[in-house]
């Protein structure tokens, strides 16, 4: 995979924009995943996958093709969200609401197994509201730490604070997560 | 025994504390052990975050979008690259035209034998030609551009990270001319240009290498850089002196330019 990567990031470079295409439809879909992540926000996250690999393209040469070509893409995703959320000072802020599907989990059923669906979706509305009470830097910070893997140190150069900023906005966000989210856990532990 | 924090446990779940006693007191205290799978249990949950899904055929719209806001990488090389040969070229002209300027001077400053002692102290070692004027416009356009440049930076919010997409290009070309100026000024003996021209290029050279956005810290590390060296000072007034055209005293790494 990395190779095929590495080969054809080398003929996008070489200004073959089939290459570059490639680039684009196989990255696409986890670049998207990180973006709402961060965002929040469907369209927000589709605005940062096209300026990513806009950005992407002007800067092909400057990657450097020992680099893992995926990582690096993430890394430029990061920032453009986060230039977003600069931009829009944090006002646009709605996780995960499809007010369609938050009717639905009001509704009543008598079916234990439409229950537990919904339960279900229930709780991943719990979880996009939880994650709407984090301030940005919380959010980004714990979005880089727990789904992106990032080490402590890359998300304090990249949110530019110091390392144990990073921990210590990583710990807040958690904190908050737990005091949102606990009373469900408890509540309906057989479902994790 | 004193229980773990709640930060010690999140810092421990995450493995950027992988410190034995932790695991060594999760294994023997169970209030801990408790806390530690509450906390387990909730980024868990957290995991369930919806994300909305996007078809197989995604990349492909966004390639559909995309595409008509991607110049040709061709294109774009070949600008940059002529923009820097026309800027090579335009200063490879002018500073011919000073050297052939000097020559000319020096000769006829030997034809009329040494003249020193009916100059005035404190006077140029000669008087700057019409080519040495035309160099210190180019001297001078330069150092504005670089301390246009020096100036966002410097002025700029660094919290909020720095935008310099639009500069790296122009930063690249400045580089360039930058060289030249520097090798020219060392070359004549222009000790004080040459060091501040040689200040200036690192910086220069960081931008026209950065990868567009700087994040808040590398903003601000960059204008700590510029103010330790004092360097937008020192580019103001050298810029001052040969826009004002204020050739210093004839004396050693002070002479011309």
């Amino acid at each position: 995979m990395e190779m095929t990567d590495a080969a054809t990031v080398s003929r996008a470079r070489g200004g073959d924009s089939d290459a570059f295409r490639l680039l684009v439809e196989q990255h696409s879909r986890p670049i998207f995943r990180v973006a709402y992540r961060m965002t929040g926000n469907e369209h927000d996250a589709d605005d940062v996958v096209q300026e990513t690999f806009l950005r992407a393209y002007k800067q092909l040469d400057r990657f450097e093709e020992r680099a893992n070509f995926g990582t690096w893409l993430h890394r430029i995703a990061v920032n453009c969200a986060l230039d977003l959320l600069r931009a829009r000072g944090r006002l646009d802020r709605h996780y995960g609401g499809d007010p369609e599907e938050a009717e639905m989990t009001g509704a009543a059923s008598s079916d234990p197994q439409q229950d537990r669906l919904l339960l279900s979706s229930e709780l991943r509305q719990q979880v996009a509201a939880a994650m709407e009470q984090l301030s940005g830097n919380e959010r980004t910070a714990f979005v880089l730490r727990h789904f992106e893997g990032m080490p402590v140190e890359e998300i304090g150069k990249t949110l530019g604070i110091q390392v144990n900023a990073a921990k210590h906005t990583i710990f807040r966000a958690v904190r908050k997560l737990r005091q949102s989210l606990e009373p469900f856990v408890r509540s309906s532990t057989c479902d994790i | 025994m004193r229980h773990l924090t709640e930060q010690e446990l999140v810092l421990h779940h995450y493995h950027d504390d992988e410190s034995p006693a932790i695991e060594e007191h999760l294994a023997s205290c169970e209030v801990c052990r408790a806390e530690y799978n509450s906390i387990r249990r909730v980024l868990a949950l957290v995991d369930e975050m919806p994300v909305p899904e996007r078809g197989e055929s995604y990349g492909s719209q966004v390639w559909s979008r995309l595409r008509w806001r991607l110049g040709s990488r061709n294109q774009r090389r070949t600008w940059v690259y002529g923009l820097a040969a026309a800027a090579v070229l335009a200063i490879a002209f002018f500073t011919g035209q000073w050297w052939q300027a000097q020559r000319a001077t020096s000769a006829v400053t030997v034809a009329a034998g040494d003249s020193s002692a009916a100059r005035p102290a404190g006077a140029p070692a000669s008087t700057p030609g019409v080519q040495d004027r035309i160099l210190f416009v180019v001297v001078t356009d330069h150092l504005d551009s670089s301390e246009r440049m020096l100036s966002q930076v410097v002025n700029s919010d660094a919290t909020r990270g720095l935008d310099l997409t639009s500069e790296r290009d122009r930063a690249a070309a400045l580089v360039a001319s930058n060289r030249i100026y520097r090798l020219t000024a060392t070359q004549h003996g222009d000790d004080r240009l040459a060091m501040v021209l040689s200040d200036l290029e690192p910086v220069l050279l960081e931008i026209a290498h950065s990868d567009g956005k700087l994040s808040p810290a590398e903003a601000t590390s960059l204008q700590k850089r510029i103010d330790s060296k004092g360097l937008l000072f020192k580019v103001r007034v050298i810029s001052a002196q040969t826009s004002g055209h204020q050739v210093p005293a004839a004396q050693k790494g002070t002479t011309t330019l």
